[in-house]
């Protein structure tokens, strides 16, 4: 801990960020992000096996950008998301310090995001077994029964937008669902509303979703909404040969056009 | 106030008898490592174990999305169609916080220009609160002028004496009701001294220090520094038992169409964003103020009560991690 206090202690002070985002314990013991802008505050900064809030999502916060030069202590995770929304032009290089502690427990600052490219495809985190199995599971249900699966899931969705306002890769400024001049979504929490909505939320982060599960850990109704983004990653996969959140450079099929496109329909 | 005693080995003959007459009956049931109201068929699926439920029961009274009317053009002839709330509701195994966020929600909803379909609901639902013999770090009802002993707001309070029964506390006339359905099932009693038998929560700050602290640092940057970890969902909103905004949505089309009462929470980008473009809380830490003041002082000026009841929901849920009561705390020492 003493090094990586040191490693912020240090940013702050030669002025490559001016706000340092990093885990703390807080009074309650709760595990918290602390936002450090001062070099003597460094202590504060805790990691360990229970952080695990996906800390990316705060680089799109307003009043976090009006700091300027952000410092971000990164887990897997947040690495992934970090380098997918490079991928997809959200930051510059210049504008993040990115700080990890590896699998040997030494600390590493990332000069750029190609350093964090490297870093993401040597420590590429196992999927999770338990989601694996369940994701299986459903795909081998029939049609009808995985959705009745997702009606029943669905239904108790009470549309807090959690799992929106935890994901770092829904960063839109409007999201589909704030448009009502014309109203694309339903706004309601009934079923209707509940499946627009999911089904909306999970195609556009087909291919996108760095599976760091915050949607169903945030969820306060526990739907397990990170089956979807993780089965469309599947497919996304064996069909584009794409996995999100490893490569520095936009290759997103969904958002890509190519005149030898396999598909008639796209010509 | 009546007192009773019910045999705890009576309480699945008690459902029963109560379904039988063909009400409905919500107890706390588990589902992942939460706990929810939710109907049941058998007794066993009946969670007994929870400090506190993830929602409150306030949807029993207030939806999270419901329909005000209906309307119809037939080539003309327009015709408005009201909800009728028949279906009755008994609700079993909120905690006595709830009860005083029911008493202040039914307050809101009801003293200027009362709400029929609030109203309907409130006439047709019992409310049954099960005492607290524990609680976690999350829970402060004591520091809201509350405690685990508190029966504002429910009809019947329960507490299991750790005898084999229940001490019964008839705290409404609707309570009276439910218990004189089923005689055989309630004997009388005197007033007991229940509190040995509950959680004993310590307070965490003064709120007669707070309260009139609050207004002071309305413009300083405590709430920024408290709210830069939130993340703008509208989990601690929709998680609260007091917590009332709501947003109205029509659905329709030249024939037909529906009015719709859905919840709504300050902690969103668009709340009490103008048509113009312009928003008086631009910021996460602007609405966040709002909430704590909300809380906190308006509802003292407008309601002449606080609207927090110390249920810990919003800390639970809280994907960040933030907790009112060390905010709160934090307001205080400064």
């Amino acid at each position: 801990m003493q090094e990586l206090h040191n490693k912020i202690k240090s940013i702050l002070e030669n002025g490559s960020a001016s706000l340092f985002i990093a885990y703390q314990k807080s009074r309650e013991g709760k595990i918290t992000p602390t936002f450090i802008t001062k070099p003597e505050q460094s202590q504060k900064a805790y990691f360990g096996d229970d952080c695990k809030q996906n800390l990316a999502v705060y680089i799109h916060k307003q009043e976090v950008k009006n700091f300027g030069k952000v410092g971000i202590f990164a887990n897997i995770y947040t690495l992934k998301s970090l380098l997918q929304i490079y991928a997809e032009n959200q930051i510059r290089d210049d504008y993040l310090k990115v700080v990890t502690i590896n699998p040997n427990g030494a600390i590493v600052e990332f000069a750029n995001f190609m350093e964090i490219e490297n870093y993401v495809n040597e420590n590429k985190p196992a999927p999770n077994p338990e989601d694996m199995e369940r994701v299986e599971k459903l795909s081998n249900l029939s049609r009808e029964e995985r959705w009745d699966y997702w009606l029943n899931e669905l239904s108790t969705c009470i549309k807090c937008y959690a799992c929106r306002a935890a994901c770092p890769m829904c960063y839109c400024t409007k999201c589909t669902v704030d448009c009502n001049q014309p109203q694309w979504i339903s706004t309601p929490s009934h079923s209707l509303g509940n499946i627009e909505w999911h089904i909306m939320r999970a195609m556009h982060l087909a291919g996108r979703c760095v599976e760091c599960n915050e949607c169903a850990r945030v969820c306060p109704m526990d739907i397990p909404l990170n089956l979807l983004t993780v089965k469309l990653n599947d497919t996304a996969n064996i069909e584009f040969g794409q996995q999100a959140g490893l490569k520095g450079e936009l290759d997103y099929a969904l958002s890509t056009f190519k005149v030898d496109d396999k598909e008639n329909f796209i010509r | 106030m009546n007192y009773k005693t019910l045999n705890t080995n009576k309480l699945p003959e008690f459902f029963e008898k109560i379904k039988k007459t063909g009400k409905t009956v919500l107890a706390p049931r588990k589902k992942g490592n939460k706990t929810f109201f939710a109907t049941f068929d058998s007794f066993d699926q009946i969670n007994f174990d929870y400090v506190q439920t993830a929602l409150s029961p306030k949807s029993v009274l207030f939806p999270r999305v419901e329909e005000l009317f209906t309307y119809k053009n037939d080539d003309g002839t327009y015709s408005v169609k009201e909800p009728e709330l028949k279906n009755e509701v008994v609700v079993f195994g909120m905690r006595p916080c709830d009860g005083v966020a029911l008493d202040y929600l039914c307050d809101f909803f009801l003293n200027e220009n009362p709400d029929k379909l609030l109203q309907d609901r409130k006439n047709n639902t019992t409310f049954i609160s099960l005492a607290c013999k524990s609680f976690d770090n999350d829970c402060f009802c004591t520091s809201v002028g509350s405690s685990p002993a508190e029966t504002l707001g429910s009809d019947l309070c329960f507490t299991d004496m750790g005898n084999g029964s229940y001490y019964v506390e008839v705290v409404t006339d609707k309570g009276q009701k439910l218990v004189d359905a089923f005689p055989d099932l309630f004997a009388d009693t005197k007033e007991i001294n229940k509190v040995e038998q509950l959680a004993q929560v310590p307070v965490r700050f003064e709120l007669k220090n707070l309260v009139p602290k609050i207004p002071t640092v309305f413009e300083t940057n405590i709430w920024l520094d408290q709210s830069l970890a939130c993340i703008g969902c509208g989990a601690c909103a929709y998680v609260c038992p007091t917590c009332s905004c709501f947003d109205v949505q029509d659905e329709c089309n030249p024939k037909a169409g529906t009015r719709l009462r859905c919840w709504d929470s300050c902690a969103f980008g668009q709340f009490t964003l103008h048509a113009s473009g312009h928003n008086p809380r631009e910021v996460q830490s602007n609405r966040w103020r709002n909430r704590v003041m909300h809380k906190f002082n308006y509802s003292v000026q407008n309601m002449n009560t606080i609207s927090c009841v110390g249920c810990g929901r919003c800390i639970r849920v809280c994907p960040a991690g933030m907790s009112i009561i060390e905010h709160l705390i934090s307001v205080e020492e400064a």
